[in-house]
């Protein structure tokens, strides 16, 4: 085969085997790779209604046809599983170099089964494989588990590892790949962690074989020139600021989560965005495989009590470790990010349930004798203290390693936690920006931003701006971009590059340009429309596993605060999102029934039946 | 009448002697496209427009007392 390279791994942890499978080249074209094969396998394999850290779940993780290839932003790759967090699926993506050198290797995904009597590591080197023992390993963080495996390994090879949290198994641990790379939503790391799985690490010196090496190249130059030549002068925004420069968007719509989202806007934004962060504490910008971008940031703090080197934080993690807990120092955030990458855990949900265990303290709920210290917004000290804490699910923080959604359950108020279907928001209030609040209620893992992502064109301009505040036009642009996104992920590419040069830029976004480097890559001959249907049929077939796990049209749903108190001040005021007003359109647009699930119709058209 | 102007990212160059926030005095009946013309921004230069926190066309009519915001669209999240 070309672009995939037609090997499955399939690692049995409870018996201790390892088998290689052919990759079908009919699923191969179906669903194009990485997120695809992630619903596909998951589907086939793991029963919906199992629990998630138990020995009948399965982790896949799989990269697309285009992951290791010069493609730009080739550097992708997805891990599948039933969500701990959740009980929905969850698919998380990761770059860096780790699914890049899978590729590499020869290798198109992992499927891990069963569980480990003890802990172990895949060692997978230049496609051969082999489990290990990793007992020594167990405890520490992924920064020091990525430095013992690859002396033990080869220096070159490349890790993705579970931290202390994943060990534990708190329900949003992350698998960190290249140290600090998340595959970070819903707690693929607890899963990992729940297999006593501590590491993947994989050595490979091949290249992806392309069906069509000189039309690839033709086409990777025109796409990387066109990047060259629109930047040139003007550095793109993610590699001069990170995309914490993001903060811009949010803030001056006034839909910057402030304080477990109560409020719009951060008073204290400008201490925390991406300008200053280049200003105060960045060291280099750093790409992942193949990225002419860069957006990623060595960062450092060189003294005061957050001294420490690192990377981040991005966008998301400013939101939630910062606005969201109304921390305004800039040190403290990206000292907590540092902890969480070494610790293992997804900063979103970290920093979401820190401020709703804060709202909570201040609303009177939660008492210091149950936390152990005070839990004041904008508190720095306590922020890096929880994240320690949970991670380790000491004292206080083994509350927190449930995560939000339990956390004000327990405390009898559920509707405080800023979640859909149990998956913290990303760092947009849906209220000021009605398609988000659509993304997150359909999106099938819950409240992620990375499931069609409306701010790029009702907040960054990206192709073209919509009026946020408009809901009437926005399920057909939603379904349009998750469908979108989905093809994304599929290929193995990264959305930020693709969504600006790699499909027709208007608000239907064709995928010409991937669908070309696709074809380049493996001699598919994909038209654009199979590749868009290819999109359509992985976001119904994670739907058929989320209803088939129990969830139903009554869980598309977003907190009170969100659909019923209107934002209270900012460009904002006034609005809530009208969530039940888009819900009836989009699935009918989806060919959903009222019931929210695929119609026979539907199904047969995609092949799902 | 005076429009406050919040530039960024690249677009901070267009800021009048490194002002921040701007302050640019207008002719009354000035629309956002004067604006951007006072600021020396060249048509071709892209920018997200906001006045007073809402999206704006070029040809938005600006009061006294307006805020506007401009930054490159921008891949982001």
């Amino acid at each position: 085969m070309h672009g995939w390279c037609g090997t499955i791994l399939r690692v049995d942890l409870t018996r201790g085997t390892i088998a290689t499978e052919k990759l079908d080249p009919r699923v191969a074209r179906s669903y194009i790779g990485a997120r695809g094969f992630g619903i596909y396998y998951l589907r086939k394999e793991v029963d919906p209604r199992c629990d998630p850290l138990g020995p009948f779940n399965t982790l896949i993780m799989a990269a697309g046809p285009l992951t290791g290839t010069a493609a730009p932003t080739g550097a992708r790759y997805v891990v599948t599983t039933k969500s701990p967090l959740t009980g929905a699926i969850t698919c998380s993506n990761s770059g860096g170099n780790f699914p890049a050198e899978l590729k590499k290797s020869g290798i198109d995904a992992i499927l891990f089964e069963g569980r480990a009597e003890r802990p172990v590591y895949l060692w997978v080197d230049r496609g051969r494989a082999e489990l290990r023992p990793a007992g020594h390993l167990w405890g520490l963080t992924t920064h020091q588990t990525d430095e013992a495996l690859r002396r033990e390994t080869d220096e070159k090879a490349k890790t993705a590892v579970i931290g202390p949290a994943g060990e534990r198994r708190v329900l949003f641990a992350a698998i960190m790949n290249d140290r600090d790379r998340a595959a970070g939503r819903a707690g693929v790391g607890a899963v990992m962690g729940a297999k006593n799985l501590k590491a993947v690490v994989v050595r490979g010196e091949g290249e992806v074989a392309l069906a069509d090496p000189a039309g690839f190249k033709a086409a990777n130059a025109r796409y990387r020139d066109a990047f060259k030549a629109k930047t040139k002068d003007n550095p793109p925004p993610l590699r001069t600021h990170g995309t914490a420069i993001t903060v811009v968007g949010t803030q001056s719509h006034g839909v910057f989560p402030t304080r477990n989202f109560q409020q719009g806007t951060f008073e204290g934004w400008e201490s925390i965005y991406g300008e200053t962060l280049t200003r105060k504490y960045l060291l280099r910008a750093k790409p992942c495989f193949s990225c002419p971008i860069a957006c990623g940031r060595v960062t450092r703090i060189p003294d005061g009590p957050f001294a420490g080197e690192g990377e981040g934080p991005e966008y998301e993690t400013v939101y939630a470790l910062g606005s969201d807990c109304g921390v305004d120092d800039l040190a403290a955030l990206t000292k907590a990010n540092y902890e969480c990458n070494e610790l293992g855990l997804d900063t979103i949900s970290m920093g979401s349930t820190i401020a709703c265990a804060m709202e909570l303290y201040e609303k009177g709920l939660l008492k210091e004798s149950e936390t152990g210290m005070p839990l004041r917004w904008g508190d720095g000290q306590a922020l890096v203290e929880l994240v320690r804490l949970t991670a380790r699910r000491e004292g206080f923080g083994d509350v927190l390693a449930e995560g939000s959604l339990r956390l004000a359950t327990r405390y009898g108020r559920p509707e405080l936690a800023m979640v859909a279907k149990g998956l913290d928001f990303a760092g947009y209030d849906p209220r000021g920006e009605q398609g988000m609040g659509l993304a997150y209620a359909t999106s099938p893992i819950g409240g992620s931003h990375m499931r069609g992502d409306p701010a790029y064109f009702e907040l960054l301009g990206v192709p073209t701006s919509v009026d946020p505040h408009t809901w009437t036009d926005k399920p057909p642009l939603v379904a349009k971009w998750q469908d979108l996104f989905c093809v994304i992920d599929a290929a193995g590419l990264c959305v930020f590059f693709s969504v600006r040069y790699l499909v027709e830029q208007n608000l239907m976004v064709k995928p010409v340009g991937i669908t070309e480097l696709l074809n380049a890559a493996t001699g598919a001959g994909y038209t654009p429309e199979e590749v868009e249907r290819a999109g359509e049929r992985i976001f119904n077939a994670e739907r058929l596993f989320l209803l088939a796990a129990g969830f139903t049209r009554g869980d598309d749903r977003l907190p009170p605060r969100i659909v019923s108190e209107p934002m209270p001040s900012g460009p904002a005021k006034g609005m809530v999102c009208r969530l039940e007003e888009m819900l009836g359109p989009y699935y009918e647009l989806r060919g959903w029934s009222a019931g929210g699930g695929p119609c026979e119709a539907k199904l047969k058209e995609l092949g799902l039946l | 009448m005076k429009i406050t102007v919040n530039l960024f990212a690249n677009l901070r160059d267009y800021a009048p002697a490194g002002q921040r926030p701007a302050e640019v005095s207008l002719p009354g009946g000035a629309t956002a496209a004067d604006l951007l013309s006072a600021l020396r921004i060249p048509p071709a230069v892209q920018a997200v427009l906001l006045v007073n926190g809402r999206r704006a066309e070029a040809a938005a009519l600006l009061a006294d007392g307006d805020e506007v915001t401009l930054f490159p669209p921008m891949e982001g999240g």
